[in-house]
């Protein structure tokens, strides 16, 4: 099962490979290190999102790429060069670096904000100004309306996208990313998640995340690293894997017991068999007698009304059909609906709140299909199996 | 000597430098608009009146306007020498004592400045002149250094240190080096703080640079000092309104600096 | 001479200049204090009267205290009359803010239960409001004090009390053998003085404030 990350052009890939060798960092006066030996490779224009408890080094870990926390020993190299013996600022320059509380500085403008590292790199300002409205673009803020607003007048949402725009200003091929979307209300915070997934479609770039949420980390990670104490990898390895089969108790502990369903925001509705012609389609234009009369005849309790691009209109019950001249105010309007490109989660919940069997619309909007809830349940029981059987996507 | 709140020997309980609290915000809007009308109806009305009425012999020897703006000019000469000096001593002082490494030694030149301010203005400017034989301008400037500075070099190092340590690390994580961290984000941010304690400095030295006469160095309370040794009642009055009006001013002009001069953002 | 030796000397002129500064500086702080907690009780409620309650008392800390003693000095002659009157005057600001503050820092919930058991409003003005916000008061009496002490040195020009006049004899008699001593006498015992009236001012905080409001 391959996690249906990008569509089905390749995409372009900005970023560089990370490689961490034997890192370890030891504080003065504390006998135990911090940071033991710590050895990964992050591929390069993936998303690694490193989970784990607090205090686990995962922070110090993605700290010391950028050298905000040096290195005691070990070796650090972003595509193929070597981080630990250049000037730290001048690396910096060269890495993107998003924090919880944003970070903006409140005396500057967003504007001003976002041409900070371009303006550090010495580019001219004509080029400035337009990366900035191109990155302003890129993360959803309109450069007419936000450009001169001060961080102080934008909402929290608003503040990491600036956050965002900001640290991917010098187009930098790696990308740090420390709790980012952990101030914010859990509904901005799928905003920008899904926002994270977009950009990362178009620019490749190579990510590393640092989050204790474990859902986050199966939402956004291509693999995600598992930490322990001082840092020590419990598991790495693609979410898929993880949830199916957890390296040990720690592991295990993180996915919690909503693993299942974890899993159903990795597939997608067109990864499933769902039901193709399983549905008694009509037109809008139709007499409702006639639809009766084939209802009746299919022995089928309900149609699906459509309108004349095909587009799923109004759920009709065979009884309400008695006595009406027009299909186009009898029974319930189509409330939720889910595309292939849905995750299964979102196809439950649609199942759930239509009452048991959901649309499935194409790209312009047209009826495809349905699917019920026997199909995403026996979608799981499968998966499981195929994972405890030792096999992997 | 003038008195202000800030700053004051023993005062350690109640954070020396506290937010301002809401009374006093609104306070300040008060004065930010009465102040100047205040000191424009006082000196008008004294100087209109000294100047106009009739003044025998004696009083017309002070009270004339060559003598009223000689004593002026040297009381606001006293007040620039003694804020540019404390603000090139105090705010480099401040920025260097907020470094990792000579901040050890902070406690130090605060508790140094501490002494400056507790001991009365009137016994440091005598001592200094007694020690020194030194009279006139620099007489009372240096003694007014010492004495002032304390509120702009606590207050520039308490600016600095308020700064949010998020935005330094996140200045370094993109990329800027620490002197472009401290150029670019922290005195920036620390500039209300530096301008309030400025303010007070400067209410500070003009309102002692009163005392200034005591040791050859002029100013207004020349004019109140003749006005007492002559017995000339009209005299003290005009020196005294004369001296309180330019307290008022330059402590409005502090007010108005604070508010205008701040980055916006940084309130 | 050396300073020990001066000050050993002159001790009886000096200790009695001290007490008279020591003493002159608390009761001035008392009535300024009196004054001030009833200014604040009178505007704490409403926020124009607090804003220009305070701006008047910050106006009179910027004034020059040299220049006030010379604008009363006109009115109230020589002595003990301009010098306390100024005195308190400058003593009101810390004192009235921080009436203010304190008072609109009590929980309202606790006045609300106060009134709640059947206090009057005098009641729980008294024995409720005022009793919280104590420490406030203290402690803006604790700095008009400081204040005090140092503007009280000044006050000596118009004949008042105090080590302030060791300063200026000192001054008068620049040149002569003593003048040095005496003027540091004056001065550092200004600031001995201060020291140990703000360690009074502690132990008065330790001694009234209860310890459920003692933060």
């Amino acid at each position: 099962m391959t996690v249906a990350m990008e569509d089905t052009e390749t995409k372009a890939v900005s970023g560089a490979e990370i490689r961490l060798e034997n890192v370890t960092k030891r504080y003065p006066n504390t006998k135990a290190a911090a940071v033991d030996e710590f050895s990964m490779v992050i591929p390069a224009g993936r998303i690694v999102v490193f989970v784990g408890p607090s205090g686990c080094g995962k922070t110090t870990t993605m700290r010391m790429i950028n050298r905000m926390v040096e290195p005691t020993s070990g070796v650090i190299t972003i595509g193929g060069k070597d981080a630990l013996h250049i000037d730290a600022d001048e690396l910096r320059r060269g890495i993107g670096y998003a924090i919880q509380q944003a970070g903006l500085f409140p005396h500057f403008t967003v504007a001003q904000n976002i041409a900070v590292v371009p303006g550090l790199l010495k580019w001219d300002k004509k080029k400035i100004d337009a990366r900035v409205d191109e990155m302003m673009d890129l993360v959803g803020l309109d450069p007419g309306t936000f450009r001169h607003r001060l961080p102080r007048q934008l909402s929290g949402g608003q503040q990491q996208r600036v956050g965002v725009a900001r640290a991917l200003a010098a187009d930098p091929p790696v990308l740090l990313m420390d709790e980012p979307f952990g101030a914010v209300d859990p509904i901005t915070r799928g905003n920008l998640q899904d926002e994270l997934l977009r950009l990362q479609n178009e620019l490749g770039k190579t990510i590393v995340f640092v989050t204790h949420d474990f859902d986050e980390a199966v939402k956004l990670g291509d693999k995600i690293a598992v930490l322990g104490d001082r840092s020590t990898i419990q598991q790495y390895d693609t979410p898929d894997a993880i949830l199916a089969n957890p390296a040990n108790d720690t592991v295990a502990g993180f996915v919690g017991a909503g693993a299942s369903l974890k899993q159903l925001t990795l597939l997608r509705v067109r990864d499933v068999p769902f039901d193709t012609d399983n549905v008694i389609a009509v037109d809008h234009g139709d007499a409702p007698a006639q639809v009766a009369e084939k209802l009746r005849l299919a022995d089928r309790a309900y149609a699906l009304v459509l309108d004349e691009r095909q587009r799923p209109l109004r759920w009709v019950h065979r009884r309400e059909l008695a006595g009406r001249t027009s299909l186009l105010d009898a029974g319930k309007p189509v409330g939720d609906s889910v595309t292939t490109q849905s995750t299964l989660q979102d196809a439950l919940e649609a199942i759930l709140t239509e009452g048991g069997r959901a649309v499935v619309t194409g790209a312009r909007g047209e009826l495809i299909g349905t699917i019920d809830i026997s199909t995403v349940t026996d979608v799981i029981a499968n998966v499981r199996e195929t994972h405890a059987d030792g096999g992997s996507a | 000597m003038t008195a202000v709140a800030e700053g004051l020997p023993g005062v350690s309980r109640t954070s020396a430098v506290e937010r301002k609290s809401s009374v006093t915000a609104r306070s300040d809007r008060v004065r930010l608009f009465f102040q100047p009308v205040a000191v424009i109806v006082i000196v008008g009305a004294v100087v209109v009146w000294a100047l106009s009425s009739d003044l025998n012999a004696n009083e017309q020897e002070t009270l004339n306007l060559p003598t009223i703006l000689t004593l002026t000019g040297q009381h606001i000469l006293i007040t620039l020498v003694v804020s540019v000096l404390v603000v090139a001593i105090a705010v480099p002082l401040g920025i260097a004592l907020t470094r990792p490494g000579p901040d050890r030694v902070a406690p130090v030149f605060l508790a140094l400045a501490n002494l400056g301010q507790a001991a009365p203005a009137l016994g440091v400017i005598v001592l200094f002149f007694l020690w020194t034989g030194i009279e006139g301008l620099w007489a009372v400037a240096i003694p007014l250094v010492f004495y002032t500075l304390l509120p702009v070099l606590r207050n520039t190092m308490v600016g600095i240190q308020q700064v949010d340590r998020s935005l330094i690390d996140a200045g370094r994580g993109i990329g800027m080096s620490a002197a472009g961290v401290l150029w670019r984000v922290e005195l920036p941010l620390a500039v209300p703080l530096i301008l309030a304690g400025l303010r007070t400095a400067l209410v500070l030295a003009v309102g002692t640079a009163t005392l200034a006469f005591f040791v050859n160095g002029g100013g207004l309370g020349e004019l109140i000092d003749t006005g007492y040794k002559l017995q000339l009642n009209s005299v003290m009055y005009v020196g005294a309104a004369l001296a309180i009006g330019l307290a008022l001013l330059v402590d409005w002009l502090g007010g108005v600096a604070e508010q205008w001069l701040s980055p916006k953002g940084a309130e | 001479m050396d300073l020990w030796q001066y000050v050993s000397e002159r001790w009886d002129r000096l200790s009695l200049q001290a007490l008279l500064h020591v003493s002159g500086v608390v009761q001035c702080t008392i009535i300024a204090a009196i004054i001030g907690v009833v200014v604040g009780v009178l505007v704490y409620r409403s926020s124009v009267g607090s804003a220009v309650a305070t701006a008047l008392a910050s106006t009179i800390l910027t004034v020059p205290s040299f220049a006030l003693l010379g604008l009363l000095i006109p009115f109230l002659g020589l002595g003990v009359a301009p010098s306390v009157t100024a005195l308190v005057l400058y003593g009101l600001l810390p004192i009235v803010r921080n009436t203010i503050v304190g008072l609109n820092g009590v929980d309202p919930a606790v006045t609300d239960a106060a009134k709640g058991i059947g206090m009057g409003r005098l009641g729980v003005l008294t024995r409720v409001e005022l009793r919280m916000a104590w420490p406030a008061i203290l402690t803006g009496m604790r700095v008009s004090a400081q204040m005090l002490m140092g503007i009280a040195v000044i006050a000596a020009y118009a004949k008042g009390f105090g080590l302030g006049s060791e300063v200026f004899s000192g001054l008068t008699r620049a040149g002569s053998a003593n003048s040095l001593n005496q003027a540091l006498a004056g001065t550092l015992g200004v600031v001995i003085l201060a020291l140990i009236l703000d360690a009074v001012f502690v132990l008065i905080a330790r001694l009234t404030i209860p310890k459920g409001v003692r933060d």
